[in-house]
């Protein structure tokens, strides 16, 4: 029995692309060229509520040897019973057209999309940033975008540099903290081991006293 | 309208200007950041002619937290503490998307129990939002007295969710597969009173404002957006649901045993300001009708899903089995590793269609969080709904279709 | 000469600790801290617990903030109660500079104290790095009663009763010395 997802799969395979399943999720992945016709065809075949459009930076997804960025669109029927994505892949600095004219409401999705990954979306009426400030340069949800943690600073003098710790605690490698902050005063701590004062202050003689017989 | 004028006399003309040589602009007025009645921190540029709004645009993104980012740098399990702060009225409606998000990725399996409860503490929260919504409606109408009468019936509720929770606000209180603990004695007790109290409450609202000569005056027939505007525009929610589409995801795609039980999803064709209001005044009674429900078939049993991989060992079994302790220090150093692949749940939360897209690359922190906000998405339908309006019907134009800025900026 | 030090030293003791100026300063202290207005300048989650601190079961309006003024030129103290984003914060100096002095500011909540859970590129890690902060409340959401307590500790400080946390006694705001 045609359902507007069969429908709609069907045209957009028709269109070109690629079918995708995973934990009942139908997702069909476009050739760029095809992407306007493809949503037209969808809107006919009856998924016609788009929900979404967002971004996604494979850059440090392990085993991914396609396009870095992916641009999904979440579209449903009105009775939501059939829910379809549509993917297309791009490289850095390949631009979509604006999907504003199927569905106005595209346009601040659309102005997410190019604010936190920096896809652009040729035809849009009015694209800038929408969420981050004017002038915060770069596109925050790419993987080279650091998150920007300052290192907290305690009384003993020592500080914790969060990426490290969860490093500490995870097993995974630091990524990027984006903190470009001068030498502080103190130990850098990597382990949640809390050390009084005076146990800091005894170590540190400890170790200075070493250092001074192995210069002798 | 400037070009059926005349053109302004310049300034070599010497004559006294007469009445048709004015030209006459629109007034680009800002409607700050820090403003009593936009419901948080946005911003709108509004160009009027006289009274009547002839563009409107907001600007948004003074709240931007990067939830999403800094999501993907804690584990699964630390991301429960993010998702309530976003929609911070809603914050069950969150937690309960991300949640079962997660579940999917993971395959837990959720036991009857703990959806019953999550059903329950979801929908009081869905009244809760409503009643914020209603407060903060009426006060930005000059309304000053319902405020307090709704957030009466808040405290309550607040109540109940201290008792259950230990917080009023931002719970954590939802785990991937189940709940953090059991819900309290006097739980059964306190949500009943609650409802056997409630209905009264609901006339007195409707005595107060909902059938309020200037209520109705000012909103009947006020900012209509037609059903075709609310599908173009990617509306969602009970503002959808006052325009005519009927759709409501806890029975299109029911999550969480939502299935089993009955309630009206209601549904008005006007589309104006006072159908967006009356759409949420029924909601809090189907609300009530469906933790009744849920009460009535709540049945002693585990809370969470006993499957190791996914939920903490209790803690007497951490006295005597030595895998307990090791399930439980890498639970909670390294959190789980769901499989490769994406997911996305659709739920129904206060405010509209609500769910995360979660990409899991087999770590224990997302590879990418993506929120799907219903409130960034239903601000589109500001503009449309209010051009040829009066000025200050936007000002209840936005209250009606609930924005949390928390959710729009995410 | 003689004569004239002396006349000195009186206009001196009048100024300082006379009578009449002593109850004076009396009144300006029970007027400015029993009144304190705020502005509205709720940001996030903390802002509905700073409209439940005004709803009846905790009503903060019987310690003097009856208003929250919508107008920064009519507000006596700025609680920032939420997340502070970097787009937000020359928003929230530039409403900070439009009040009058005397002014006050309490940061409510951990996100506004030191950036909460937030440590990011998009928050603020401390208020106090955009305005001179007075009282800090920690909490997530701080609880109306925090709040309220916060509010009487302001009072004392307005006062001139606080200390801080060295046991020495924080003198009087006079207002048009703070930057």
């Amino acid at each position: 029995m045609p359902t507007p997802l069969k429908e709609g799969a069907a045209a957009l395979e028709a269109l070109g692309g690629t079918r995708g399943e995973f934990l009942d999720m139908i997702s069909v992945t476009l050739p760029k060229a095809a992407l306007i016709d493809g949503l037209k065809a969808l809107r006919e075949a009856g998924l016609e509520m788009l929900t979404d459009i967002h971004g996604m930076d494979y850059l440090t997804y392990p085993g991914h040897h396609g396009k870095r960025f992916a641009v999904i669109y979440n579209v449903h029927d009105v009775a939501a019973t059939s829910r379809l994505f549509v993917r297309v892949e791009l490289d850095d600095g390949e631009s979509l057209p604006t999907s504003t004219g199927l569905w106005p409401g595209a346009a601040f999705l659309e102005r997410e999309t190019f604010d936190m990954i920096g896809v652009e979306f040729d035809g849009h009426p009015d694209l800038r940033k929408i969420l981050t400030p004017e002038d915060l340069d770069g596109h925050p949800h790419r993987k080279d975008f650091p998150l920007g943690e300052t290192p907290t600073l305690f009384n003993e003098g020592r500080f914790l540099d969060p990426a490290t710790f969860r490093a500490g605690l995870t097993g995974r490698d630091e990524g990027l903290t984006g903190w470009k902050g001068g030498t502080r005063h103190g130990t850098v701590a990597t382990q949640p081991t809390l050390i009084d004062p005076m146990m800091a202050r005894s170590l540190k003689r400890e170790a200075e006293r070493q250092e001074g017989e192995g210069e002798e | 309208m400037s070009s059926r004028l005349p053109p302004a006399p310049t300034r070599a003309d010497d004559r006294i200007p007469r009445l048709g040589d004015f030209e006459t602009r629109h007034m680009r007025i800002n409607v700050g950041p820090q403003h009593p009645s936009t419901h948080g921190v946005l911003r709108l540029v509004v160009d009027l002619d006289g009274e009547r709004i002839v563009r409107l645009k907001p600007y948004v993104g003074y709240l931007h937290t990067g939830f999403e980012k800094t999501m993907e740098n804690r584990t699964y399990q630390q991301g429960i503490t993010y998702s309530n702060r976003m929609d911070y009225v809603n914050g069950f409606g969150h937690d309960l998307a991300y949640i079962l998000a997660v579940e999917k990725l993971i395959g837990a399996r959720v036991p009857e129990r703990a959806q019953r409860v999550r059903v329950i503490l979801t929908e009081l929260n869905r009244i809760a939002s409503h009643l914020v919504f209603f407060g903060t409606t009426l006060l930005d109408m000059g309304a000053l007295t319902p405020f307090f009468y709704t957030m009466r019936e808040r405290e309550t509720l607040q109540d109940i969710f201290e008792a259950v929770t230990g917080v009023r606000m931002n719970y954590g209180y939802y785990r991937a597969g189940g709940l953090y603990r059991d819900v309290p004695d006097g739980f059964d007790q306190a949500v009943r009173a609650f409802g056997a109290s409630f209905p009264r409450y609901l006339e007195q609202y409707d005595t107060l404002f909902m059938e309020n000569d200037i209520l109705i005056a000012r909103t009947k027939g006020v900012a209509v957006l037609s059903r075709q505007q609310a599908i173009d525009y990617c509306l969602t929610g009970p503002s959808m649901r006052a325009s005519g589409v009927a759709l409501d995801f806890r029975k299109a795609q029911p999550y969480s045993g939502y299935e089993d039980y009955d309630f009206d999803v209601p549904v008005f064709e006007q589309g104006d300001i006072f159908a967006r209001l009356m759409v949420r005044r029924v909601e809090m009674a189907e609300s009530l009708r469906i933790v009744e429900q849920a009460l009535d078939r709540l049945e002693p049993g585990p809370i969470i899903d006993p499957d190791r991989r996914v939920s903490l060992p209790p803690r007497r079994e951490l006295e005597t089995s030595m895998e307990a302790v090791i399930f439980h220090f890498k639970l909670v150093t390294e959190g789980f590793h769901p499989p490769r692949g994406e997911v996305y749940v659709p739920t129904e939360s206060a405010r509209g269609e609500l769910g995360y897209y979660l990409v899991s690359d087999g770590g224990s922190m997302p590879y990418r969080v993506k929120v799907r906000a219903p409130s960034l998405a239903n601000l589109q339908s500001l503009e449309v709904s209010s051009l040829g309006g009066l000025f200050a019907d936007m000002v209840i134009n936005i209250a009606s279709f609930d924005p949390v800025l928390g959710d729009v900026d995410k | 000469m003689a004569l004239k030090e002396l006349f000195v030293k009186d206009v001196q003791e009048l100024e300082g600790d006379g009578f009449l100026f002593e109850s004076l300063q009396n009144l300006v202290k029970w007027g400015r801290s029993n009144s304190l207005w705020p502005v509205t300048f709720g940001l996030a989650c903390c802002a509905i617990e700073m409209m439940a601190a005004t709803n009846a079961r905790n009503d903060m309006a019987r310690f003097g903030s009856e208003v929250f003024r919508a107008s920064p030129r009519q507000a006596d103290v700025m609680i920032v109660a939420g997340r502070l984003s970097k787009k937000m914060a020359p928003v929230m100096r530039r409403v900070y500079e439009q009040m009058p002095d005397p002014k006050w500011v309490i940061s409510m909540g951990a996100c506004a104290s030191s950036g909460g859970m937030f440590n990011n590129y998009a928050i603020v890690q401390n208020v106090d790095s955009v305005v001179p902060v007075d009282i800090y409340v920690p909490g997530c959401p701080p609880r109306p009663e925090a709040l309220i307590y916060a509010v009487q500790q302001l009072q004392k400080k307005v006062r001139g009763e606080a200390f801080d946390e060295r046991g020495t006694a924080l003198p009087m705001v006079e207002g048009w010395s703070r930057t």
